[in-house]
């Protein structure tokens, strides 16, 4: 069967999460980069659930272990319909917090305007912090995920302004400098092309593998600093018949995630790989 | 007998409580139940030189900086949620006529629940290594005298004013929210805890024999209450829980009126100067009949 980029994502993301485990993925906001934030991560982890790992838990902001099928999912994320979300618990921002704090978070999805070779990531500014030349919305809780979640799946879109060398405001902290931190730092970068984990050596982002159809030259070509790369990279595993029929019968028929219907502000990440 | 005092406010009077200077700290997050109506009138009065402090901020932060109210403001987020960028915000930080502070939403909570606590001060790791560090105030590191680890010292939120929407309370300030409401906006309880003087809007004012029924609900009792404000829609355009939604056509409105200055003079002098009463806005949306269509429920017991 064909599939789709965000379809792609969704499938690889979800083979990284352990059973067991606990999960936080944003509210987000609209488009695009609800896609990236929200939509990828929510497919993800339900496929993960249905497949490998039946005790993995999901917190939507205050939204914990919501019921993740599809006639369960909201018409619309906006309040008075998120508020009514099927759920085992709903609770305070400042609860979900003391869940990082208190080390029981395993993987933090975050997603920013930039991030660089360290996996330090970046959702303030671009240019200088006091005189920015383009002031971004702010942090959120993305320094909160990177100081305390046990891993950080990043999901990020593959061109040049958004992987640069050193970003230019530290909103997550990356693998370089950790000290005192209790978190396990930032895993992987999923992009529109290819997945990225880090070198625990040198700590600097490194290739994994390459989407199908995608090439190494075009990687390259989109990476604004020195991605370290293996002798042998292998092509991302394509997502199989049976994810496909989950992900397109059981968990986001109407792609209110993949596609942001949720958001009433649909959008698409790439139309096929 | 001798009669107890009300403390129901007038808008204009309510709001003349704010000093220019003052440090004002808004209830809400993104674009849901900040008390935009009070955050309206802010504007109106044309208070200046304020500080604003909240956890994660929308509409009511980008008004009072397109307004001029506002030198200096922190929080974790400022946007206007799905309708993208807040854009005063983003013009007037960038040219640096609008100082913010970032801050993670954990430690904004910190700051808040420190002074709720009668606290002076918390601790937080999360700034370690970010470039939160870079702001003055995220600078004193202390080690924890048990164990020895690493903190970031950050200072309580001191504000002279917080403002904040409800959606029921009696004349006295006993304030209510229904049980099924934005788990996200709790934080309202401690913002409110945090400031010298506390300001509510709510949807109705109800006797207090209907307080006294649901004493559970009383999230903020009298205590904390300085003034109560009838305002119902008064978090219009953001949305308030599972009563109504956020108003889409005036949040698309806004995010064109926000585009340039001159516009946003054009919003500012429509929706703002020229609604000296809270009908005047009202009626300018279309009435409470028109508003009636964003409504999802009631504040009747389930």
């Amino acid at each position: 069967m064909k599939y789709t980029l965000e379809e792609l994502l969704a499938v690889e993301i979800s083979r990284h999460i352990k059973d067991g485990e606990m999960g936080f993925v944003g509210v987000g906001t609209g488009g695009e980069a609800f896609i990236r934030a929200v939509g990828i991560p929510a497919v993800a982890s339900r496929l993960a659930q249905l497949c490998h790992a039946p005790n993995y838990t999901i917190m939507f902001g205050p939204i914990l272990d919501p019921v993740l099928d599809a006639e369960s999912i909201p018409e619309t994320n906006f309040e008075p319909d998120l508020i009514r979300w099927p759920c085992r618990s709903q609770i305070t921002v400042e609860e979900a917090l003391c869940i990082f704090k208190r080390g029981k978070m395993g993987i933090g999805f975050a997603s920013g305007a930039q991030i660089d070779a360290y996996g330090n990531m970046n959702i303030v500014c671009v240019g200088e912090y006091k005189n920015p030349k383009v002031r971004l919305p702010g942090p959120l809780a993305q320094p909160d995920h990177a100081a305390h979640a046990k891993r950080v799946f990043a999901i990020q879109k593959h061109d040049c302004r958004t992987l640069v060398e050193k970003v230019d405001y530290i909103s997550a902290t990356g693998n370089q400098n950790r000290e005192g931190l209790a978190g396990g730092g930032i895993a992987f970068v999923f992009t529109d092309l290819a997945v990225m984990d880090f070198n625990p050596d040198t700590d600097r982002m490194r290739l994994r593998s390459i989407h199908p159809g995608k090439t190494l030259k075009q990687i390259i070509e989109n990476t604004g600093f020195e991605l370290e790369i293996p002798e042998k990279v292998p092509f991302t595993q394509p997502s199989d018949d049976r994810d496909l029929e989950l992900i397109r019968t059981r968990i986001d028929p109407s792609k209110k995630w993949l596609n942001a219907e949720i958001t009433k502000e649909p959008a698409t990440l790439e139309k096929n790989v | 007998m001798i009669q107890r005092t009300s403390k129901v406010k007038k808008l204009k009077d309510a709001i003349s409580m704010i000093a220019d200077g003052d440090k004002v700290a808004i209830g809400g997050s993104l674009i849901r139940r900040a008390p935009m109506a009070l955050v309206r009138e802010i504007a109106r009065q044309r208070k200046r030189e304020l500080t604003l402090y909240s956890w994660s901020a929308g509409m009511d932060y980008d008004l009072l900086i397109g307004a001029g109210c506002v030198k200096e403001a922190w929080s974790s987020y400022c946007g206007l949620f799905q309708f993208g960028m807040a854009m005063n915000f983003r013009r007037k930080v960038e040219s640096e006529e609008v100082r913010f502070v970032d801050l993670s939403e954990s430690c904004a909570k910190d700051k808040f629940r420190a002074a709720a606590f009668g606290q002076t001060f918390c601790v937080s790791k999360v700034p370690l290594h970010t470039s939160m560090m870079e702001n003055p105030e995220f600078q004193s590191i202390i080690e924890c005298p048990f164990t020895g680890e690493k903190y970031v010292a950050m200072e309580a939120y001191h504000p002279d004013v917080a403002i904040i929407h409800a959606h029921r309370a009696d004349q006295y300030g006993n304030v209510q929210w229904k049980p099924i409401r934005m788990m996200d906006n709790e934080c309202d309880i401690l913002i409110a805890k945090s400031a010298k003087k506390v300001i509510v809007s709510v949807e109705k004012i109800v006797d207090e024999s209907v307080i006294i029924n649901n004493p559970t609900w009383t999230m903020l009792p009298k205590m904390y209450i300085n003034a109560v404000v009838e305002l119902p829609y008064g978090a219009h355009p953001n949305s308030c829980d599972t009563l109504y939604d956020f108003d889409l056509e005036h949040g698309r409105l806004y995010r064109e009126y926000s585009q340039t200055p001159e516009k946003f003079k054009k919003y500012l002098e429509k929706y703002v100067y020229g609604c000296p009463e809270y009908e005047d806005y009202l009626n300018l949306c279309g009435g409470i009949e028109t508003l009636s269509k964003i409504s999802r429920d009631t504040l009747e017991v389930e």
